[in-house]
């Protein structure tokens, strides 16, 4: 006799109700789920047991008796145990995964003022280090997954719902629409994305709708942006004053007759710095499905403004997301996931250089020359084509300081309106058939289709006199690429008795570079200002320039299996093998095989573990396995012939010449990453979960593209393995929740180290000189050698300030006086060769540019209705090259520190004396003066709520309300003097005027329907 | 699987089918004679180098940034900078192409005769860059295959003696060559080297070598019998305007006078964002010799183009030439325009009011094409023009001995031209006419060394003797290389 159950289903944490559980009577097929406010009705035989699911709760069972009605309370699972995790491929419990896999999940990113997907990383999970390229609106951030695997190229493998998207394609994500974020850290769970897995895998997993009700979810944010800090310039007073005294040094005459006549100046950095600068986002979400169809679909928008030079720093984002699921037949089910997002990009041109655009030009103009030009004779004396405001007064130029360093608000006027755009459409379909009980056929077709682009227009300007345009030009440009992959595999699980095994068969196909753009420009035309410009006036052929350019195909084949295979998930064993064909190597190095393997032991598990209340739960695991890279151009191992190489033969045209590009490299093969992986996850207390890892990571043959000597003649640098490196760390990663009376906790803590090394560089070669110079410097600022980390700082270490001429003299060595053309206030130079000069052998390594650790702290509290989060983020062991000021810009502004300079014996021993032709090098040599401790720890958010009680907002149907005020980038802690110590790039660390992060005030709403 | 792997590069060509056909060979060939134009770097090239060197010029530019040419001008090189890095790289780069040119011709499907006129070319040509890179640096690798990827770290310097034999090689390879032709059409093959260019190359290697009467016998071949009347092989002959050879308009381009001339056009669209220096055709020299901030204050100012005041004439120059009447086509005096309203601009780097007229940009020659103003000027200028020929025969005819009357007659014509009347053929008289006639010209600082006055005349500039004759091998030329520097410059070479 069946007895028709009714009740409701609530979370013991909030008491609200649950929608989408899912119902079934134990034993049988008869099942039904929660509807929108937590209700269900099933009917049952008295005596059976009703099961309640749902995922990130723990599972409820009870007796049908005949009270009605019930009301059940589940407890959301927190503890990350028993959920799973995405693997490549598929999926796995956590709890019975060998490899080391750092998650985050949506409810960590809820009402994060995240703009791009790298950022709802840094400091959640450990193992990576992530600094954004800069602050500009929409910019990238560099992510580093254990370190560094490569010289060129660090990138992570983005995998969003089993679709490879490029690194800087992954903009398009909106982190709203994110259920999880996975990233794979070791060779063993990297191995089944075998090639360009060795940088790390990061697997993205989108939102799917649940069966049950439709939730419509609203979450919106407004705010405002300001710098955290300014630099301390010179005000004009201090800059005549010193600019005196260099002139002075080298017996020139004085620029300024009488430095006080000029008092404060010009403060360039207020002129484009915005201390109001918006942003809003704003994000809807509609979800549901019934038994056949589940959708989950969304809206997202974005803008924000830079905080620099606003009117031409800014990011839009539009975004749409559809992914549904449809259940065809009982063991057939198609689906799709389907992301689009739109974004326009004003960006202001140099974020982190110290040739121009308004951050450099505000730190190097003197502050002498006025903002705007308001004296009329002077004004009269300006060139026609000179920027000027509303009223017409020109914008001042300087006389003194010029090269690319252009009055700001001149150089903004120059590139209003223009912009990039994209467009980006990231999906893929899939049907699964499941063939037998068990084994499951899957097929997948993903790919992502990016439309991109720019449109300027450059007024003529005269903006100094190495500055000039005398043709307007207005430019379009337009490109395309298609990206696509198809996967087909063949999985099965089985348990024999007490024995689990799964196989999992799998072949891909993968194509990218077909990006193909044209571009046309036409000068001259009848306009001054971008909003007139078009393409509709009509302007001579020879004012016209176009150009065009086609991808070359990069394709990989694959081939690969893995086995799992757990006792009673208590003896864990994983084997993953991959074989991948590329395209980048010739026919002896086309394919290479991935190999790896992992283990486990939960001793938890074992009879002879003796009942505690101390360690709930502890795994103890290990892997080892191999991946690859093949991330180098295309076609290096073969010598091609390139265009380009012109000559203007006869009376005024040229003929088009080829030539070949870099020598052959028959030999090339893949980039090897091996790694070891050891690590224990324990559940402690019930309710503290701690997770350890040591790895070792080694890569053999580096790709990259070394300089060859100029004296072989060829005009590119081949392609060649060229070294070996180490990466070796521990990770850490902590969390805590308890519930005390009405006080809910939950503090997740991660730490991890780093260390880098070079172990081996190509024979022959004892070093490779860093790409990265820093203004015409005559020597790079880092180097690669053996024994030390990539990228090193290289260069002069300065041992103090000659106080005195007897100083000088008593510094000898072989030759007599090691500097004898030093004076007093000099620095004296390490003569590191000890042959008793200094040359370009008395250079060393200074430091690492590359964090050594990286660490965050995430803090949640709810009392009542209110909550609060704090998120903190730090990274430390490196050093900043603070290379803020041009030396080669003679009449460049000093920073305040300038004004503790050597004047006398006695007066510094730390910055030198100042002099135009700086004879001792002081400041043309790199040295260890332009370094600074790197260390910063930062909030990166803090966030305070209020949910309205239920009872409140049930009236307006509303199943949650609540507000919140948030600030973002609220404090950082660092002795770094520059902007902002958080500089990523190529290159970690070097500071050539970096576009900071804002300090954002946001207040903002959710509301559930 | 296989087959999913088996793609073609787009747009591409493979070294090894290349050069098969006579169009293949002719853009092999282009690309050769691109780095004759060549101009990189920080603004390097090779007159613009030898100029700031000489005691006709300072180095100029805007500040203590534009380093490269004021260490040139003040002789504070290192290793690490200094424009050699820049030079090194031309002369390589074009030996690199001639080479391979050279090498895959036999294989090549064409005819015959048009293939030895490109092999005749490509060995003159790498002649040109050998001689160049023996005299900048001495001491230099030679090779005449190019050096595989195995090789590559195991190079060494060969003796300037061979690598002035090889040089005499291609070049006598070259005019025993029928194919090379004497004269070519200036509107469509101006600038490809002719038998003439490469006589008078020869002649300029002999004089190097000190090769008297080789290097008089070369230049005869290229002046002619009659000093002055045009040679009936080459066409050679003086322009009768002197300011015609600068007028930087098309009309005059591959004028009588020009034996190896630098091109460039106006039509290339170089553009900042799209190369910038390195992949213009256009005279990044023009805008460079220009006044900062120029501009007319009279409707009777001269059309000059804001430049970057890069070569400063030296009152030494100024003094020297002020009274002669090549004055006004070598020097304009902003000073001087300045100082009579005529003309404003705002002082560069070493400033000293005289610019250098030759090569600074014009607004009638304003380039009309696409690209950035700044470089696309289409001004071309002369390795090698008749009147430096006549000087050079003369030299060589005092200084072994020869014909004396020929001598005088060949200094004269040139004098001639200008309206000055005769001199003797003195070596003084030679190396002042040679520095007047070709001022600006990247001339001086080679003239210089090679008459051994370079110590003496350019000592308060901070020339010092048995170093700065050469410039260093760059420092990174010897980065896990086995190269050595040059024992002049501290090295063991």
């Amino acid at each position: 006799q069946d007895i028709q159950v009714k009740g409701k289903v609530i979370s013991k944490d909030d008491n609200l109700p649950l929608p989408g559980v899912s119902v079934v009577v134990k034993g049988t097929t008869r099942g039904t789920v929660t509807g929108p406010n937590g209700d269900f009705s099933i009917a049952a035989p008295a005596g059976a047991t009703l099961e309640f699911t749902q995922i990130g709760m723990n599972p409820v069972s009870v007796a049908v008796v005949n009270t009605n009605p019930l009301t059940i309370s589940m407890v959301s699972n927190t503890a990350t145990l028993s959920e799973v995790v995405v693997v490549g491929y598929g999926v796995q419990k956590k709890k019975v995964v060998t490899g080391a896999i750092s998650s985050v999940k949506a409810s960590q990113l809820e009402s994060q003022p995240i703009t791009r997907v790298e950022q709802a990383l840094q400091g959640r999970v450990s193992g990576v280090t992530i600094a954004a390229n800069n602050g500009q609106p929409g910019e990238a951030a560099s992510v580093r997954i254990r370190g560094l695997s490569s010289f060129t190229a660090n990138d992570p493998l983005w995998v969003v719902d089993g679709i490879v998207v490029d690194n800087g394609g992954i903009s398009y994500l909106n982190a709203s629409d994110i259920e999880s974020i996975d990233v794979l850290k070791d060779a063993a769970s990297q191995a089944i994305y075998g090639t360009r897995a060795s940088n790390g895998v990061i697997l993205v997993t989108t939102k799917k709708g649940k069966a049950g009700s439709l939730q419509l979810n609203y979450n919106g944010f407004y705010g405002t942006s300001a710098p955290a800090r300014k630099l301390n310039l010179l005000n004009a007073t201090q800059y005549a004053v010193l600019r005196n005294e260099a002139a002075a040094a080298d017996g020139n005459a004085l620029p300024y007759a009488n430095p006080m006549s000029y008092g404060e100046g010009t403060d360039w950095q207020e002129a484009i710095f915005n201390n109001s600068a918006k942003r809003q986002n704003h994000e809807i979400s509609l979800a549901g499905g019934g038994e056949k169809s589940t959708f989950y679909s969304s809206f997202g928008y974005l803008d924000q403004e830079g905080i620099v030079a606003t009117d031409i720093s800014r990011y839009k984002r539009i975004n749409f997301r559809l992914n549904s699921t449809h259940k065809v037949f009982k063991n057939f089910t198609i689906g799709q996931n389907l992301g689009y997002a739109y974004n326009k990009t004003m960006g202001l041109g140099n974020t982190n250089s110290e040739f121009g655009g308004p951050l450099a030009s505000a730190i190097h103009l003197d502050p002498i020359t006025p903002l705007v030009e308001t004296d009329p004779t002077k004004a009269a004396a300006y060139d026609a084509r000179a920027r000027r405001n509303a009223e017409g007064f020109p914008y001042g130029i300087s006389s003194v300081v010029g090269q690319e360093m252009t009055n700001p608000l001149a150089y903004i006027s120059t590139r209003l309106g223009n912009h990039s755009w994209g467009h980006n459409f990231v999906g893929n379909v899939y049907a699964e058939l499941e063939i037998i009980p068990n084994l499951k056929v899957r097929s997948t077709f993903g790919g992502k289709m990016a439309f991109w682009g720019a449109e300027s227009f450059t007024p003529e300007y005269y903006l100094n006199s190495s500055n000039i345009n005398t043709m307007n030009q207005l430019y379009r440009e337009s490109n395309r690429r298609v990206d696509w992959n198809i996967s087909n595999t063949i999985s099965y699980n089985r348990s024999f008795d007490k024995h689990n095994v799964t196989l999992l068969l799998g072949q891909e196909f993968y194509q990218d570079g077909s990006s193909h753009g044209q571009y046309v420009r036409y000068d001259g035309i009848p306009a001054t200002t971008y909003e007139q410009a078009s393409f509709n006036y009509s302007v001579p052929n020879t004012q016209r320039a176009s150009g065009a350019s086609d991808g070359q195909y990069h394709r990989v084949a694959s081939l690969f299996a893995r086995l799992n295979y757990n006792f009673q998930e208590k003896y864990l064993l994983e084997g993953v093998i991959r074989r991948d064909g590329s395209t980048r190597f010739g026919a002896n190095n086309q394919y290479g095989i991935f190999p790896s393997f992992g283990a486990g032991w939960v001793p938890t598990m074992e009879d002879f573990w003796p009942k505690n209340d101390v360690v709930d739960f502890l795994k103890i695991r290990g892997s080892y396995g191999i991946v690859g890279n093949d991330n180098i151009g295309d076609f290096t191992y073969i010598s091609t012939i390139g265009s380009g190489r012109n000559a203007a033969i006869g009376t005024d045209s040229y003929e088009i010449g080829y030539s070949p590009n870099a020598p052959a490299n028959p030999d090339l093969r893949w980039e090897e990453t091996r790694s070891a992986n050891i690590g224990f996850e324990a559940t402690i207390l019930h309710n503290i979960r701690f997770n350890f890892d040591w790895f070792n990571k080694k890569t053999n043959g580096i790709l990259q593209y070394p300089r060859i000597p100029a004296y072989v003649g060829a005009i590119s640098n081949p392609a060649a393995n060229v070294a070996d490196m180490e990466n070796q760390g521990f990770e850490f990663e902590l969390g805590w929740n308890k519930t005390i009376n009405d006080v809910k906790l939950d503090i997740n803590g991660n730490f991890s180290t780093l260390k880098n090394k070079v172990t081996f560089l190509q024979e022959g070669i004892s070093f490779i000189n860093g790409d990265v110079g820093f203004q015409n410097l005559q020597y790079g600022v880092t180097r690669t050698m053996v024994g030390e980390s990539f990228n090193s700082y290289y260069g002069f270490k300065e041992l103090g300030i000659f106080q005195t001429q007897e100083e000088i003299d008593q510094y000898t060595g072989a030759k007599g006086r090691i500097q004898p053309n030093a004076k007093p206030g000099d620095f004296k130079w390490k003569d590191v060769d000890g042959d008793g000069d200094i040359d370009e052998n008395d250079r060393e390594v200074l430091g690492t540019s590359l964090p050594k650790y990286t660490y965050g702290i995430n803090v949640n509290v709810a009392w009542k209705n209110f909550d609060l989060a704090a998120f903190g983020q730090g990274a430390g062991g490196n050093m900043i090259f603070s290379g803020l000021r041009r030396f080669g810009i003679t009449a460049a502004n000093y920073q305040t520190e300038a004004l503790g300079r050597w004047t006398g014996p006695g007066t510094s021993n730390t910055y030198p004396r100042l002099s135009e032709s700086d004879p001792n090098y002081n400041f043309r040599n790199p040295s260890d003066f332009y370094l600074q401790d790197g260390d910063y720890f930062r909030i990166k958010t803090l966030q305070i709520g209020y949910t309205f009680p239920k009872a409140l907002i049930s009236k307006a149907k509303l199943s949650r309300l609540r507000i919140y005020v948030m600030s973002e980038n609220l404090v950082t802690f660092t002795k770094y003097t520059g902007y902002d110590p958080e500089i990523g790039g190529n290159v970690f660390s070097i500071d050539r005027g970096v576009y900071p992060q804002a300090r954002s005030f946001f207040v903002g709403v959710n509301v559930g329907l | 699987c296989k087959k999913f792997l088996e793609i073609q590069p787009k747009g591409v060509d493979l070294e090894s089918n290349y050069y098969q056909n006579e169009d293949q060979m002719y853009k092999g060939l282009v690309a050769i004679y691109d780095v004759v134009a060549w101009q990189g770097g920080i603004l390097t090239n090779k007159e613009g180098v030898a100029m700031a060197a000489s005691d006709d010029h300072y180095g100029g530019g805007e500040g203590s940034g534009d380093m490269n040419f004021v260490n040139m001008d003040k002789f504070t090189l290192t290793p690490a900078t200094g424009p050699q890095e820049d030079l090194w790289s031309r002369g390589f780069s074009g030996v690199f192409r001639a080479n391979i040119l050279i090498e895959k011709a036999p294989a090549a499907q064409m005819d015959e005769n048009v293939k030895a006129r490109m092999v005749a070319e490509a060995k003159a040509l790498r002649a040109y860059f050998y001689f160049d890179l023996v005299r900048w640096f001495k001491n230099i690798p030679l090779y005449t295959t190019n050096i595989t990827t195995s090789e590559m770290y195991n190079v060494t310097q060969a003796p300037p003696a061979d690598v002035y034999a090889q040089i005499e090689a291609d070049l006598k390879d070259a005019i025993a060559e029928p194919n090379l032709p004497n004269t070519v059409p200036a509107a469509t093959e101006g600038g490809r080297f002719t038998k003439g260019t490469v006589h008078a190359l020869l002649g300029k290697v002999y004089l190097w070598e000190e090769k008297w009467a080789e290097a008089a016998a070369e230049f005869a071949e290229v002046n002619g019998s009659t000093p002055g009347q045009q040679n009936p092989t080459y066409g050679y002959k003086l322009l009768d305007d002197y300011g015609d050879l600068f007028s930087g308009d098309v009309a005059n381009k591959f004028n009588s006078e020009s034996i190896l001339e630098i091109f460039h056009t106006t039509l290339s669209a170089g553009s900042w964002g799209g190369g910038g220096v390195a992949a213009t055709e256009g005279n990044i020299m023009n805008i460079m010799a220009g006044p900062r901030g120029y501009t007319t204050k009279t409707a009777g100012a001269p059309d000059y183009y804001s430049g970057w005041s890069y070569w400063p004439v030296t009152k030494s120059l100024f003094d020297a030439i002020h009274f002669d009447p090549r004055y006004k086509w070598t020097i304009a005096n902003l000073d001087s325009l300045k100082a009579n309203g005529i003309a404003d601009y705002t002082p560069g780097a070493q400033n000293t009011g005289y610019f250098i007229a030759k090569w600074v940009a014009r607004y009638s020659n304003l380039p009309t094409g696409a690209g950035d103003r700044d470089l696309n000027w289409g001004q071309n200028y002369y390795d090698i023009r008749l009147a430096d020929t006549y000087l050079m025969e003369a030299e060589a005819i005092v200084r072994g001995g020869g014909d004396m009357t020929r001598a005088a007659a060949l200094i004269n014509a040139v004098r001639a031209r200008v309206g000055l009347g005769p001199v003797a053929a003195t070596m003084d008289n030679i190396k002042r006419e040679r520095r007047l006639e070709l001022a600006g010209e990247g001339q001086r600082w080679f003239d210089l060394v090679r008459w051994g006055d370079a110590a003496q005349v350019l000592a308060s500039e901070g020339f010092v003797a048995g170093k700065n004759e050469i410039l260093p091998i760059p420092l990174r030329e010897m980065d896990n290389t086995k190269i050595e520097q040059s024992k002049e410059w501290g090295g063991t070479k």
